[in-house]
């Protein structure tokens, strides 16, 4: 890569022009002055706590009386929602991460820490669920024994890869901003802090081919546990491409999540947007859907299964919905980039990961066909251990943007916040900020002009 | 010239590319998926046509099992409504509106040759004997993901919705039964002799000479099982469409083989993902190599600690 692309305008890279005053994404900023403990983020925990004694209920008497599932219909929504779906919405580490980093779209780079916070929590609380969802989950011992995998199951390729991506490379590529907080916190852990961060580095390159290897495998087999169903399920989603689709909604799904996700918090919080990162997102998550849905087509197509879609049945009616979903959204991504409107390219976003959400959901759920008066609804206590789990990423990315550095922001944004603090010393004891940054930041300059 | 890491790792990189390539669409993984058939495998061959469905083979199944009797029905007898957690075989009544000819028919493991269960497994709970061909069930290597209930295209396997501890349960035709030498628990107390035990190569024979004494009496004069789903170790000979008893037409390739074929190649001893790893840590390290030079000189730009 020569240097001439990589001063195209990277996260990290060269000062933009002075005479442009457009808001930039030069580097990540916690969100300072507000306080974690709002009464949006107590009812998340209280929803947690409640999901956390209901979890306890479903392991006494077991799956039965505690959710929606019988012998038709074995899985319900913890593994069809929260494994199958949320962590296609939150893959963002890896999709945003392989355009960013293998295809060197370097302006992506500003999203980064945002796709990997999200795809970090959902990852987790998507294995706490697969857990609480399995039922004789002490066997999961057998993950360590290589001897006993049967590779060619799709699921035995899931629960061990999932497993082992959240825990070691997804894991590892969160560690940089913790590190950096603690260098913040006190000047003598600096050369401790200094010491893991280089050691990391020099681990980067390992770890984030895996972090791109190892999704990209467990996303397809997501795909591919459908396929042994055969026939129960419904021929508009069944196909051999099943695995190919799934990782494609899921880097559609993933962009919108973490794009999305970044524009609402810079409402919430009154950051500024740079535009050019989030064009750049929205152009490449526009024609990624339109791909997806054209292979989805045509595969349809070529089956001759797309006839069916014209049928006057429920199944018509989802595939409708889907593709209506998730090609209006990529529509609107496209005339955000013209008319310029945050508007439309957020309902853009929110639509296409409906749109994906409900195509990932469909071949485990909707247009699963095990049999005459098969019948699945998942119970209250189903529904409020998966938001439950759900609130307990979500309580946790509160806390993470607050504490750490992970959303974007502008450089004069982080000398705000340095100079906030400084002045403010009352509310920062409050708020256990203490010590963040006032005479570290001082502390740096002085180190760099020796 | 002394060759540097990133030489070698190129290298070696380039060089996997077609050894994987090859690996994973080579001659031999083109060839048809070889099933490895069990030495002798034992069967059941239930004939619809002789059953007068007096359901003594599910109690004779609930006794052999040491199941409880499942009479959630009525409070009384033992009447499941399906095949169950406490119910590996159950006789079922087809019975059309229009008056065509009605048919009963047993329902419990069909042993498939290439079982559904079996591949869909993740660590090989459920695993098919090299010798007699029949399907068990080991607990202690089960997570209770309940795959195989959506993997079995006859939707055999049950999971246990009660309790802490809960089980799989499926048909194992008795093999602890068999080990003392006697017949599974349906096939001794069937009155008619619809249900019977024996070596499968026997009992194709016995379903085909069948066939052959009474032609036209069997639908489409076939056995099911014999190449449907890729073979399967129970039989049935029925006068009603297979389709309306619950058995499936399939066809003579097993569901694994059909569907799982580029999983498996493109797993094949790894190859693949290996040679795409060696290349994307290529790729990274190059990209992080630039990203940090520019970091660092950024930082002594703005005076803001680089962040990575």
């Amino acid at each position: 890569m020569s240097t001439a692309t990589l001063s195209n305008r990277p996260f990290a890279g060269t000062k933009p022009p002075a005479t442009d005053n457009k808001p930039r994404w030069e580097r990540a900023v916690p969100v300072y002055g507000v306080t974690v403990i709002t009464p949006f983020f107590l009812a998340l925990v209280g929803l947690a706590i409640l999901s956390l004694f209901l979890t306890v209920y479903r392991e006494v008497v077991g799956l039965g009386p505690a959710s929606g599932m019988n012998d038709k219909f074995g899985w319900g929504i913890w593994k069809t929602f929260n494994v199958v779906v949320l962590t296609a919405w939150g893959s963002g580490a890896f999709a945003v991460g392989v355009v960013a980093w293998a295809f060197g779209r370097k302006r992506l780079f500003p999203l980064m820490r945002m796709a990997l916070l999200t795809s970090m929590l959902a990852y987790a609380c998507g294995l706490c669920l697969l857990g609480v969802d399995v039922g004789r989950p002490w066997n999961f011992y057998w993950v360590v024994l290589p001897w006993h995998w049967n590779l060619h199951s799709p699921m035995a390729e899931i629960a061990i890869c999932m497993s082992v991506y959240a825990s070691i490379p997804l894991f590892l590529e969160n560690i940089p901003p913790i590190l950096e907080r603690l260098w913040h916190v006190n000047v003598k852990w600096q050369p401790a802090v200094e010491r893991i961060e280089h050691a990391l580095h020099a681990f980067f390159p390992i770890i984030v081919a895996a972090a791109y290897l190892l999704p990209a495998m467990h996303q397809s087999s997501l795909g591919a546990l459908m396929l042994l169903a055969g026939q129960r399920v419904h021929p508009l989603w069944q196909t051999p491409f099943l695995p190919l689709l799934y990782v494609g909604a899921a880097t559609f799904m993933s962009f919108a999540c973490v794009a999305g996700t970044t524009m609402l918090c810079c409402l919430v919080w009154k950051r500024a947007m740079d535009m050019e990162v989030l064009d750049e997102a929205a152009r490449i998550s526009a024609w990624t859907i339109f791909g997806w849905l054209a292979i989805r087509n045509l595969d349809l197509l070529f089956r001759g299964s797309l006839f069916t879609a014209f049928h006057f049945t429920s199944y018509a009616g989802i595939f409708w919905t889907e593709t209506i979903l998730i090609a209006y959204g990529g529509w609107m991504l496209l005339q955000s980039l013209k008319t310029h409107k945050r508007q439309t390219m957020f309902v853009g976003y929110a639509l296409s990961s409906l749109g994906g959400m409900l195509y990932r959901f469909s071949p485990t759920t909707l247009a699963y066909m095990p049999g005459p008066h098969a019948m699945y609804f998942p119970s209250t206590i189903e529904i409020l251990i998966a938001l439950g789990f759900a609130s307990i990423g979500i309580a946790i990315f509160l806390i993470a943007v607050k504490l750490l550095a992970i959303l974007p922001a502008s450089n004069q944004e982080w000398r705000n916040m340095a100079a906030y603090y400084k002045f403010r010393k009352p509310a920062i004891s409050r708020n256990k900020y203490l010590g963040f940054f006032d005479h570290n930041e001082l502390s740096l300059s002085d180190k760099k002009s020796h | 010239m002394a060759i540097t890491r990133r030489e070698l790792i190129t290298n070696i990189g380039k060089a996997g590319v077609p050894v994987a390539v090859a690996m994973t669409v080579g001659p031999q993984a083109l060839q048809a998926e070889e099933l490895s058939a069990p030495t002798e495998p034992l069967s059941l061959l239930y004939d619809a046509t002789l059953c007068i469905g007096c359901k003594a083979c599910e109690s004779a199944c609930s006794a052999a099992n040491n199941t409880e009797p499942d009479t959630s029905g009525d409070g009384l007898h033992q009447a499941p409504a399906d095949l169950n957690v406490f119910t590996r075989n159950i006789i079922k009544l087809y019975k059309p509106e229009d008056g065509s000819p009605s048919s009963f028919v047993k329902r419990q493991c069909m042993q498939c040759f290439d079982p559904g269960c079996v591949a869909g497994c993740p660590f090989e709970a459920l695993y098919k004997d090299k010798d007699d061909g029949i399907v068990h069930w080991d607990g202690g290597k089960c997570i209770g993901c309940r795959y195989c209930t959506i993997s079995c295209p006859y939707s055999v396997p049950r999971f246990q919705w009660l309790g802490f501890n809960p089980v799989i349960t499926k048909c194992e035709l008795c093999s602890h039964r068999l080990a003392k030498g006697l017949k599974p628990g349906c096939t001794s107390v069937c009155p008619t002799s619809a249900v019977i035990f024996g070596k499968r190569s026997a009992l194709l024979l016995e379903a085909k000479r069948r066939i052959k004494s009474n032609p036209g009496h069997y639908y489409q004069d076939r056995v099911y099982g014999e190449t449907e789903n890729g073979g399967t170790q129970a039989l049935y000979l029925s006068r009603v469409p297979f389709e309306k008893l619950g058995l499936p037409e399939i066809g003579p390739t097993s569901g694994p083989s059909s569907t799982l074929r580029w999983q498996k190649r493109i797993y094949s001893y790894f190859a693949l993902p290996a040679v795409l790893y060696v290349g994307l840590v290529t790729v990274i390290r190059k990209n992080l190599k630039g990203h940090e030079q520019e970091a660092h000189e950024q930082e002594k730009e703005t005076g803001l600690r680089a962040q990575l």
